[in-house]
């Protein structure tokens, strides 16, 4: 492992060398110099010693990946310091140094805390009871090969599950070894994107890819930065500080959201909605902008679909086969009004197909280019067609007059709460602004009609020509391009790495339609299990009816935590699993119903590579200690389990399964660890990073060896504060508005009117508001976020964490509606409608909107009495919306972590009364 | 007087309440056993009663002539909460309890009135005020020690207990109006932040500092003219003690916050001139100070807003971290 700088036992015994860490001259003048001698200063100052300074992160889902210097002191790791070498993206935006949180700052403590799984252990009392006897892990690992083999020649490949979870997603080389060994066995891998609600449909549906991000300092490029529904200064710490330094710079920073979160509390304006009508502020924005004629007509004009021609007699965008094409793609031909020849005219760039996956790229020579065309983005014509004269008009008119007759601020007003003057004042700063943008998170993906909001906001950005330049956009995330991992998974195998969409699994696996009737109501269960049918058995989704589910192995997931409302999901679809294995550095809930319990190396115990878009750098985790206990990195523990599955298969001379899912494989079991190290020749993880590094041009092109001892390192073509092509990240919006590329949607464009039957059938061809779902009978709505003190279940049981919050869950309640219910702050409350109840603390306090309470997620079921956290009140996970499993329709179709349906969380209400223990 | 005094300014505009601070000063100098409950750094919601609860009441400090100390009352460590295990073992591997939780209560713990907001929706308001030892010119722990334990270094100003002097008296503990000296049961002695003057002779700023990834704790000489310092407290006049009136003169600074406007009754905005956080509380914090302290914030706030140029908004700013920290060029070996 590499060992940086010299330690600072040594320096001060005279040895020389300097400190890995910040110096500023002017202070240390000041040390040692006069006063009287005093022993005990000499022992504090002994304190601050150590042995060695090894580069570290903690590469979990928070997505942070922030740069630290990990201190070891006796071969334990002693502390940690943010590395603070981070530079500005440019001269004009602050730094990103130095980065990092209070979890992190925690984890030299908590990776030794007695959560921690130190050895294999194996069941022997009831599933969920804690008891467990030590075993080896040579016993464990054949055992669990001889139930995985056992299982798969019973029941198939696909009975078994390999869950990654978010804890090790992040970690390239943990991913490429999992997504490698998931190919290799033909399991399924449950995605944790849309699983977890995290998809962004709305903004796939508009411009073809799920997620546009540039680096956070684009924050400080915005004149007006629109902080929607999301919390920064909680959930982004080590980036926060951009917004108010972006403040301070003259920009306005303005948060929307319904309580007076801490984000909100440093914004230069807050703007209290009422719960889930996001969608109907943004549109009642769209509309001051169009009306007042603030919109930026050149840009819809090039880069949307406001200006093509919609049929007037069924809503359909006129198509070259209206007009008599005949061409294969002829349905893909969209048209304008062109003023300057006063005729319809092909708009540039239509006439796309959809790639073909895995079918070698082709090149574009399509562009959006206008020329000498103006088109119309108003009026009405009539066009001669074959079968007649079509009366048409504009998807920006028909827009318009929708904005016109629903969204006016005064109609807003009545849904959101928000005063007319208001909405007029922020949609005309947002719209005069030099460059606006809305920075977002995955908390608007959670509402069932998180895609019209999210849709709502692309129109927003795109009206006012706010995309595709530094300081606009829709900021979420940019997903890292993923060719070095697909190269290393699939190296010498049959690419069949089977990402199962999470939710339809658990809509097929745990009855989901009863749910959806007993809290929805029969009409909404059954309309909505019409198109789930249709979208099986017509569309390309995978079947998850069928699969007798066997076994479920966990690794760096919890998904008992929150996965289908958590204790039901535990009960209806975990606990009927024959086999549980989970391998986690921590214990938790998931692994609590385990029958195997194995010890994983945590954060500083291992090595590997993250990426992170919201800083122009590759951070390397180095391994400053050996893992504790008998703990493995991850790549180790499938190794394992693959030399014992072939072991095992060859004692007991198993033949091979023939899988014939999809590309027909023959899965021999004695193959596998042969497969999984390829003969032999990778046998670290170290070893899969320096074969992706070559692969993926973002990166600099060093040795592992070389990334560790630095740290981070800048990637490549990161200019400005925007990702190009050649970097390690999406470029989704300058490849449009700078390279004038067409969007990967079916219209080219950015596209706001989906003429999909099932979109026009549910009144959502155009961005629009729906009302947010209740359960009948109860008037609190329960709002969720990510923690301030938490990542998710991870160190939310940290116990400086938890004494630095209430000890135990609490959960956020206005005092007028806790007044009514008699509950006084640091009462417990009893949660609860017709789906269920759990218990937590009130934390009464006005920062709350009358009507709502707030619980930060995460807090894991073993910290709540009877193991039922909030998800005992959340019935919405059968909640899977038309829209979102439509098919056959340029991209909108099923694409694996693209446009698949998300879990629902928000979609319901509840009440809550004093709890009587 | 000193050669020269350390300081520190803490901009409450970019607080955010993470507690990567107090983490930071916890892992490197209170974690023995007789400091669970100590944290020589912590970040309280204001207003609000604080760590330790209503540590505002405790009396202590200078009388108004600053000629003698104040009667001060010994802070209860009940009053503090502290860092309590949980039953891990007995949850996870053992199977005799069902319910992960604190092996006792911690009672009402440092942070627990995070984000308690005061006044009502939607104009309620509360912020984040991070605390330390302010290593006051006239500190009155140091004045009430009956054995001399405390001493303020002359080439920095840090006011420290001397461990091998200390006798527990704990008069220290009372005198302080800021209850930032504690008290470890384990050793007998009076304990407080050092301003990490180990790392300070080296050249590296206090762990609170260091770790602040909200970019907002400035560290450096009072005496150094135009250093972060000077600028903020001195020239702009926009940096203010806590609670000056206690007479400690204390050496840690904090730009007042500023918050977003509130709504009149038909849910319009209101003008600047009545801030969501009453000037009244502001004043009761800070001193009379804080209004022309505001009024210049908002003044050069807006000339950013309109396109000027403003030096103490790109102070504030700070594009260059280390700029915090005293000197531009500072290096990392």
């Amino acid at each position: 492992m590499a060992s940086l700088g010299t330690s600072r036992r040594n320096f001060l015994a005279g040895s020389g060398g300097t400190l890995l860490t910040l110096r500023y001259g002017s202070l240390s003048a000041a040390g040692h110099a006069g006063g009287t001698y005093r022993r005990w200063e000499d022992i504090m100052r002994n304190k601050w010693t150590w042995d060695r300074v090894v580069r570290g992160s903690h590469g979990t889902n928070c997505t942070g990946n922030c740069a630290f210097n990990v201190y070891v002191r006796n071969g334990i790791v002693w502390r940690e310091e943010q590395q603070g070498e981070y530079a500005s993206s440019t001269p004009d935006t602050p730094d990103y140094s130095p980065r990092g949180c209070q979890k992190g700052l925690r984890h030299a403590k908590y990776m030794y805390g007695k959560q921690r799984i130190l050895y294999p252990l194996k069941r022997v009392g009831e599933r969920g009871e804690g008891k467990w006897e030590r075993i080896g892990w040579d016993q464990a690992a054949s055992e669990i090969a001889d139930r995985y083999i056992d299982h798969v020649v019973e029941a198939g490949p696909r009975s078994v599950t390999f869950g990654l979870g978010t804890q090790m997603l992040l970690k390239r080389a943990t991913f490429a070894a999992f997504a490698r060994f998931q190919c290799i066995t033909g399991a399924e891998l449950p995605e944790s994107f849309a699983g977890v609600g995290d998809l962004p449909t709305g903004i796939y549906m508009t411009v073809g890819e799920p997620l546009l991000g540039d680096t956070i300092a684009a924050v400080f490029k915005s004149k007006c930065c629109l902080i929607w529904y999301c919390n920064p200064a909680v959930t982004r710490i080590p980036d926060a500080h951009f917004f108010w330094e972006a403040k301070y710079n003259g920009t306005e920073v303005i948060t929307i959201v319904p309580e007076f979160n801490p984000t909100a509390l440093h914004s230069s304006k807050w703007v209290n909605p009422k719960p889930g009508t996001d969608a109907a502020l943004a549109m009642s924005m769209v509309q001051v902008i169009l009306s007042e004629g603030l919109h930026d007509t050149g840009f819809i004009q090039e880069q949307s679909d406001l200006p093509f021609l919609v049929r007037m007699d069924n809503g359909k965008f006129l198509r070259g086969i209206d007009l008599g094409l005949t061409e294969d793609s002829a349905d893909q031909f969209f048209y304008i009004h062109d003023k300057n020849t006063n005729a319809i005219q092909l708009a540039p760039g239509t006439g796309f197909q959809m790639p073909i996956p895995g079918a070698p790229p082709v090149l574009e020579t399509r562009s959006l280019d206008l020329g000498d065309l103006d088109p119309a983005l108003e009026g009405t014509w009539t066009i001669d067609t074959p079968s007649g004269p079509v009366e048409v008009t504009t998807v920006f008119q028909a827009l318009k007059a929708e904005c016109d007759g629903r969204y006016t601020p005064e109609i807003v007003s009545e849904i959101t709460g928000v005063a007319p003057s208001v909405i007029r004042g922020v949609a005309r700063t947002f719209a005069e602004s030099e460059a606006s943008m809305i920075f977002s998170g995955y908390r608007v993906c959670k509402w069932l009609h998180g895609d019209l909001m999210q849709r709502s906001f692309m129109l927003l950005l795109s009206v006012t020509g706010n995309l595709g330049r530094p300081g606009t956009g829709l900021q979420l995330w940019n997903m890292p391009r993923d060719d070095d991992i697909a190269a290393f998974a699939f190296d010498g195998i049959p690419p069949t790495l089977r990402v199962a969409t999470m939710v339809r699994w658990d809509y097929s696996q745990t009855n989901a339609i009863e749910m959806n009737r007993e809290f929805y109501g029969n009409e909404l269960a059954e309309h909505y299990d019409k198109y789930n049918r249709i979208a099986q058995t017509e569309g390309n989704y995978p079947n998850y009816d069928d699969i007798d589910w066997k076994m479920g192995v966990f690794m760096g997931l919890n998904p008992a935590n929150w996965r289908g409302s958590s204790e039901r999901w535990r009960k209806d679809a975990l606990e009927n699993l024959e086999t549980i294995v989970v391998a986690a550095p921590d214990m938790g809930t998931t692994p609590m119903y385990a029958d195997y319990v194995l010890p994983v190396a945590a954060h500083y115990e291992r090595k590997d590579m993250l990426l992170e878009p919201r800083t122009p750098y590759v951070q390397a985790m180095d391994a400053a200690v050996l893992p504790l206990g008998e703990a493995k990195d991850d790549f180790d523990v499938l190794e394992t389990f693959a030399r014992a599955i072939s072991e095992r298969a060859t004692e007991r001379n198993i033949a091979p399964v023939q899988d014939n899912y999809q590309i027909p494989v023959s899965r021999d079991f004695k193959q596998f660890h042969a497969l999984y190290t390829k003969n032999g020749t990778v046998t670290s993880t170290e070893d899969i990073l320096n074969f992706m590094i070559p692969l993926n041009e973002g990166l600099p092109q060093v040795p592992f060896s070389e990334m560790a001892r630095h740290g981070i390192m800048k990637t490549n073509d990161a200019e400005d504060v925007v990702y190009g092509e050649h970097s390690a990240y999406h470029d989704t919006m300058i490849r449009s508005t700078r390279d004038k590329k067409p969007y990967k949607t079916l219209t080219g464009r950015q596209q706001f009117y989906i003429d999909h039957d099932w979109f026009l059938d549910e009144g959502e061809a155009l961005p629009g508001y729906r009302e947010p779902l209740e359960v009948e009978g109860y008037p609190m709505r329960l709002l969720m976020g990510h923690a301030r003190h938490g990542i998710h279940s991870m160190w939310r049981d940290d116990p400086l964490l938890v004494s630095l919050q209430r000890g135990e869950p609490d959960i956020y309640v206005n005092p007028v509606d806790a007044g009514g219910r008699d509950v006084e702050d640091g009462d417990l409350i009893r949660v609860f409608n017709s789906f269920g109840s759990f218990v937590a603390m009130a934390h009464v306090t006005s920062a709350m909107q009358p009507g709502m309470t707030f619980m930060y997620h995460g807090w894991d079921p073993m910290m709540f009495r009877g193991r039922k956290n909030f998800g005992a009140v959340i019935p919405t996970s059968g909640l899977i919306k038309p829209t979102s499993v439509a098919f056959g329709y340029g991209h909108i179709t099923y694409r694996s972590l693209a446009f698949e349906p998300n879990l629902t969380l928000a979609d319901f209400t509840c009440d809550y009364e004093k709890y009587d223990s | 007087m000193t050669d020269k005094q350390v300081a520190m300014v803490i901009d409450l505009n970019k607080c955010i309440g993470c507690q990567a601070c107090t983490a930071a000063c916890k892992s490197l100098w209170t974690d023995e056993p007789g400091q669970e409950y100590m944290l020589w750094n912590n970040v309280e919601t204001k207003p609000g009663p604080g760590y330790p609860r209503y540590w505002e009441d405790g009396g202590g400090g200078w009388n108004e002539t600053g000629t003698g100390l104040k009667p001060g009352v010994l802070p209860p460590k009940e009053d503090h909460g502290e860092e309590i295990a949980l039953n891990h073992q007995a949850v996870y591997f053992d199977g005799t309890e069902t319910r992960l939780q604190q092996e006792r209560p911690m009672g009402k713990g440092a942070n627990w009135d995070e984000d308690t907001s005061s006044g009502d929706y939607p104009n309620n308001y509360h912020f984040y005020v991070p605390r330390l030892c302010n290593h006051c010119t006239k500190p009155a722990c140091l004045e009430a020690c009956p054995v001399r334990a405390i001493y303020k270094r002359e080439a920095d100003g840090i006011v420290l207990v001397d461990q091998d002097t200390c006798q527990g008296f704990r008069e220290c503990n009372k005198a302080c109006p800021y209850d930032k000296v504690y008290f470890n049961y384990m050793s007998g002695k009076s304990q407080k932040c050092i301003f990490c003057f180990p790392r300070l002779e080296e050249g590296v700023a206090p762990a609170c500092a260091r770790q602040c990834p909200g970019r907002l704790r400035f560290v450096g000489f009072l005496e150094d003219a135009n250093g972060p310092i000077d600028k903020l407290v001195n020239q702009w006049r926009v940096a203010l003690p806590l609670h000056p009136e206690y007479g400690t003169e204390p050496n840690i600074f904090y730009v007042p916050p500023i918050l977003p406007p509130k709504f009149d009754d038909k849910g319009n905005f209101v003008a600047d001139d009545d801030p969501r956080v009453p000037m009244e509380y502001l004043r009761s914090l800070f001193g009379p100070k804080v209004d022309a302290a505001l009024i210049t914030l908002h003044e050069e706030m807006e000339k950013k807003q309109t396109g000027q140029n403003s030096e103490l908004m790109d102070l504030l700013i700070a594009k260059e971290w280390k700029s915090l920290f005293g000197i531009p060029d500072v290096k990392v070996a």
